[in-house]
Order: C-alpha cells, then structure tokens, then sequence
C-alpha cells in the first residue's frame, strides 16, 4: 500500500478502506499466533533442545524474535521468515535479469538482489544448439548473443564459494526477451510456484513471473527445439536455415506488434501494476481475473490505473478470499 | 534511468506508433492528476501536483527564494511573463502595485521537485498555476498624510487577504516527438526514445505564452506548427481537468 498517489474522493476512500479491514480480518484468524514483532518472546518448550535459526536470539533464557514476521517451525529449527523481505534466491528459481556488462567469458545480469547475478558463458546454448567446448570466438561472439541492457530469463544455479549467484539458461524456454515490457514489483508479492512460465491463450501474450519481482509480459513466442529442427532438416537445406536466422532479428525489428496483441499486453501489464500497488500476492489466476474484470467493465486501459479500479480490485478480492474461506 | 533493450525500444515506439502506450494510455492522454494546495504554511501560497509518480511543490512567498535549475526556470519564466515588452503575460503585474509607482509586492515563485517520472515542465506549470490560486496576498493600508516624495507608510494586515486572479495563468503542455507521432506526458522510458520535445504554454483563451524545444534533432517549421495547434486542442482538457482539481483541493482545504 506504499506509493498510492491517487486522488480517491470520500466515498472511494471509505470503500477502500472497509475492503482491506476485510482482507486483514480475513489473514489474520490463521496466523495471529504465529506473527511477531522485534523483541516477541518465542513460545518454545523449554524441554526441547531447540536450534534457534534466522531472526531468532537468546536474551535473559528465552527465545526473542529479531524480526517481524511471522514463526516458522522445522522439527527443531524455529526461525522468523520477514513478510517483506529482499529477494533471497534458491536453487531452481526463474528469474529475469537485465545484462548490465559483458565480461569474458560471463554475462553481468541486475536481478533486484544485493549483487549482480553472474551466467557463464558455458551455461547458455550456442545458436545452433550443438554441445561443444566455447572457443575463443565464441567469446568474441558473446555480443551476438546477448548485449547490454538485454532482458534475460534464467534459472538460479547455485550459489558459488564466494557468494556469488550463477544462473544458468540452457533450456530453450529461457533466453532474451524482446517485444513486451518488462514490470517491476516487489520480489514478496510473487510466490514460489510450479510454473512461472504461463502462456495466455486467449490473449496470446506470454506471461514470466520472475521470483526475483521482475515480471515479463510480451508477445507469445514459439519455443522451437533446435535439435528437433535440425533432425528434420537434410543437409542441403541447412544454409537455407541459417540465413533466415540471420535475417529474423533484422525483421523483428520492422514488424510490429499486432494491436490486439498490444492492447492485452497493456492490459494485463496494468493489472499487475494496481495488484503491486494494492499489495497483492500476484498470481496468474488473480492477473486473469483483474483483466476479466476490466474487460467485463469494458474500461479503457488507463482508466485501470486511476482511482475507481483500484477501489473495484480491492473489493473483488476481499470477495474472493471470502469465499474462498467460507468453501473450506 | 536504467537501460532500454533494443527489444524493449521497438515496443516503446510501436506502442506510440499505434497508439497505445505501454501503459494503455492514448498519444495524448496525461496521467491522473493530483493537486493538493496549501502543503507550505509559511508560504503565500503553495501547492503540490503529483502526475504519477512525479512530485512537484510550488511556493509563492512576498520574499526570498533559492535558485532554481537554470533550464527549468528560464522556460518558467519565459512562459509566465511573456515577451519582453510585457505582452501577453501570464500573470497582471498591476495586480500587485500597492503605491502607484512606489511600493509594490515583489512575488517570488520557487519550484521543487520531489520525485521526477517523466514531464516535469507540465507539472511544475500546473503546481505554479495551483499555487498562484491559493496565494492569498496580504491586504495593505496605505496612512494618507503621505507627502510625494517620502516613502509612504504602509500598514500590513494580517487578517484580511486578497485572491490572486489566476484566470490569465496559462499552463504549459510538453510535446514529445518519437517517430512521426507526438505524445503527451510522456514517462522516462518514452522520453529517452524522443527525437525532439517541444513545451508550449497556452493560457485559457488559447494564445500563446511562450514556446521552448529541446532534443537535437532539428524540426521543420510546419511540425511545430502542427505540434502548437494540437498543444491547443489539449489544452482545452487539461485547463478543465486542472481546475476542477484546484477547486476540489481548495475545497478540501477549506474544511
């Protein structure tokens, strides 16, 4: 709820605020024992020999928190998980990146993190897909593949000795970015799911919810295999191939976006911004349910981000979440 | 600013191309506006004007001031005073004689920018136009047994005030050119893709005030013609959005 700069009237206000005491009332009945704030006393039995994890201290015999957040317990490790944390990386995370340096043999990626996110040149596919070692033209060539200031989805890696994050991009689902915007939200709002990758039909767009709060909504590209391609291809059409790869970026750049397509994209980019801006864990059933709702209401798309469809988006989800809890 | 992917540009200039920017807005559509007046006490009279996530304060104080950027302020002044000769000024200097020919208020109008997101020349012309309307000017008593050649003694009343009349403030509307199209209020990731902006201040009966262009490319004068009578056609909404806004905040302030 930081950063709301709009002019809501009375009424709007007042609806407002009546949606989110609704959403709190709603939050709070399953954890209100588990919440504490600096200096809560930790209710542990004392019988146990407890491990005392992250955002935990010992002070005068009892377990205190050192952070607000809310108590997690493992077998004997009780630690405090901050709600509104930095993004903290895991092996396996999706995330999209911005190249900010090509280094040798390395790609320098910005991920909202505390450093910058390192992928080696040998974690990402050649273009034609073969599995060899990266020569020193290959090195040379680092530009031809990603440059500065290129959007980038990746997988985290590993973490090295040094702390430093390595991502690796070798399915073919990851890779530059282009023909979309890329969002910025807080890295809490997006949960750790199965599927971060979403394709929207019905809409067309492709849909990257980044851990790391970077969101990427463009235009749906075909994930095409290369080794299936180059299977079914024979030899003599093999040059044939190659040169249309070469001539495709220069067309990307003259083709544009169909205005339908454009207009989703818009839209549902808009929906993630009054979700970010209400505070909402955003997912793809929410996103699709905000834009549902805009279109129902045939508003134009920057109509989405003044007052009235936020007021609108707070109270469609405290209905939700209403119901949700009265099914269970 | 962080950097722009080649991808991302062509979105950019796409999106203006068809006329639907990358967040839904039309070329010539602006961002909510917000007006809030009286933010400064101390001050005649100040407002503060948020377009999105920009921020602008203006001030009017009877004294004082710190200096503004210089590029800022030469295009405030150039589009609030008019020409050299006096002509077409935004704002009636008569108003504020309080001896004919001796003793006048001097008006010093500070800007500030909180936070910038794009349009900041917009912005800071509707806080200066906002400000101006809440300014209220202290009445003045001149004692009467004042010969012509002394200096007249003038007695400040700190109760009653006077209203600036802020029907002749124009407001300023910045162009920006990127591609063959131009768009209005243009965010920091349209404004790095501009070829060239043009800002022009026109005030409620469609004359212009004053006129500044930025950005290297050069235009050709049939553009800027062309860029001033759609800055006009604007300007019709945006004086009424504006006051409606300042009317809404005065009265807000009111209670």
């Amino acid at each position: 709820m930081r950063g709301m700069q709009l002019s809501l009237n009375k009424t709007q206000k007042l609806r407002l605020e009546r949606a989110l005491e609704q959403l709190e009332s709603l939050s709070s009945k399953s954890n209100s024992d588990a919440s504490v704030t600096v200096a809560d006393n930790i209710s542990v039995n004392c019988e146990d020999a407890i491990l005392k994890g992250h955002g935990t201290t010992e002070l005068d015999g009892h377990v205190v928190a050192t952070l607000c957040g809310v108590v997690e317990r493992v077998n004997k490790l009780v630690y405090v998980r901050a709600l509104r944390a930095r993004y903290k990386p895991e092996i396996g995370d999706i995330i999209v990146g911005r190249v900010i340096e090509v280094a040798p043999k390395c790609w320098r990626l910005e991920i909202n993190f505390s450093q910058d996110a390192v992928l080696m040149l040998s974690s990402m596919n050649l273009p034609n897909g073969i599995q060899r070692r990266r020569t020193a033209i290959d090195e040379l060539n680092m530009r031809s593949i990603f440059e500065e200031n290129d959007v980038i989805c990746a997988e985290v890696r590993g973490f090295q000795h040094d702390g430093c994050l390595h991502l690796q991009a070798r399915s073919q689902k990851y890779g530059k970015l282009e023909r979309g915007q890329l969002l910025t939200i807080n890295p809490y709002l997006v949960k750790k799911r199965k599927q971060h990758f979403h394709y929207l039909e019905q809409y067309g767009i492709d849909l990257i919810l980044g851990c790391n709060g970077y969101v990427w909504v463009g235009e749906h590209v075909e994930v095409k295999d290369p080794m299936l391609v180059e299977d079914q291809l024979n030899k003599s059409e093999q040059p044939i191939a190659d040169s249309e790869n070469s001539m495709s970026s220069a067309d990307e750049v003259d083709t544009c976006t169909p205005l339908e397509t454009r207009e989703n994209i818009c839209r549902t980019a808009n929906a993630i911004r009054v979700l970010s801006a209400l505070g909402f864990v955003v997912t793809v059933e929410v996103i699709l349910a905000v834009v549902n709702l805009s279109t129902s209401l045939s508003l134009d798309i920057h109509e989405m981000l003044g007052p009235e469809f936020y007021v609108l988006v707070a109270e469609k989800e405290a209905e939700r979440r209403s119901s949700l809890g009265k099914k269970r | 600013m962080v950097g722009l992917s080649l991808g991302e540009k062509n979105f950019i200039k796409g999106g203006i191309a068809q006329d639907i920017r990358t967040d839904g807005r039309k070329r010539l559509t602006y961002r909510p506006i917000f007006v809030e007046t009286g933010v400064i006490p101390q001050a005649s009279g100040s407002a503060r004007v948020k377009m999105g996530a920009t921020d602008v304060i203006a001030s009017v104080k009877g004294r004082g001031g710190e200096e503004l950027s210089v590029e800022l302020s030469t295009a405030l002044q150039r589009c609030l005073l008019g020409g050299k000769s006096g002509a077409g000024a935004g704002i009636d200097l008569s108003s504020l004689s309080i001896v004919e020919g001796k003793v006048c208020w001097d008006i010093y109008i500070d800007g500030l920018v909180v936070s910038s997101d794009g349009n900041l020349l917009d912005a800071l012309g509707a806080a200066v136009k906002a400000a101006l309307s809440n300014t209220a000017i202290p009445k003045v008593e001149v004692t009467a047994n004042a010969s012509s050649e002394e200096q007249p003694e003038v007695d400040v009343s700190d109760e009653e005030f006077l209203q600036f009349d802020t029907t002749g403030v124009p407001v300023i509307i910045t162009l920006t050119k990127v591609g063959s199209h131009y768009i209005v209020d243009a965010t920091p990731e349209e404004e790095s893709q501009m070829s060239s902006a043009v800002s022009i201040s026109v005030n409620s009966q469609g004359r212009i005030c004053g006129l500044t262009k930025r950005g290297g490319a050069g235009l050709d004068p049939s553009i800027i013609l062309d860029m001033i009578s759609v800055a006009k056609h604007v300007s019709d909404q945006l004086f009424n959005k504006l006051d409606s806004e300042i009317a809404a905040a005065e009265a807000c302030d009111d209670e």
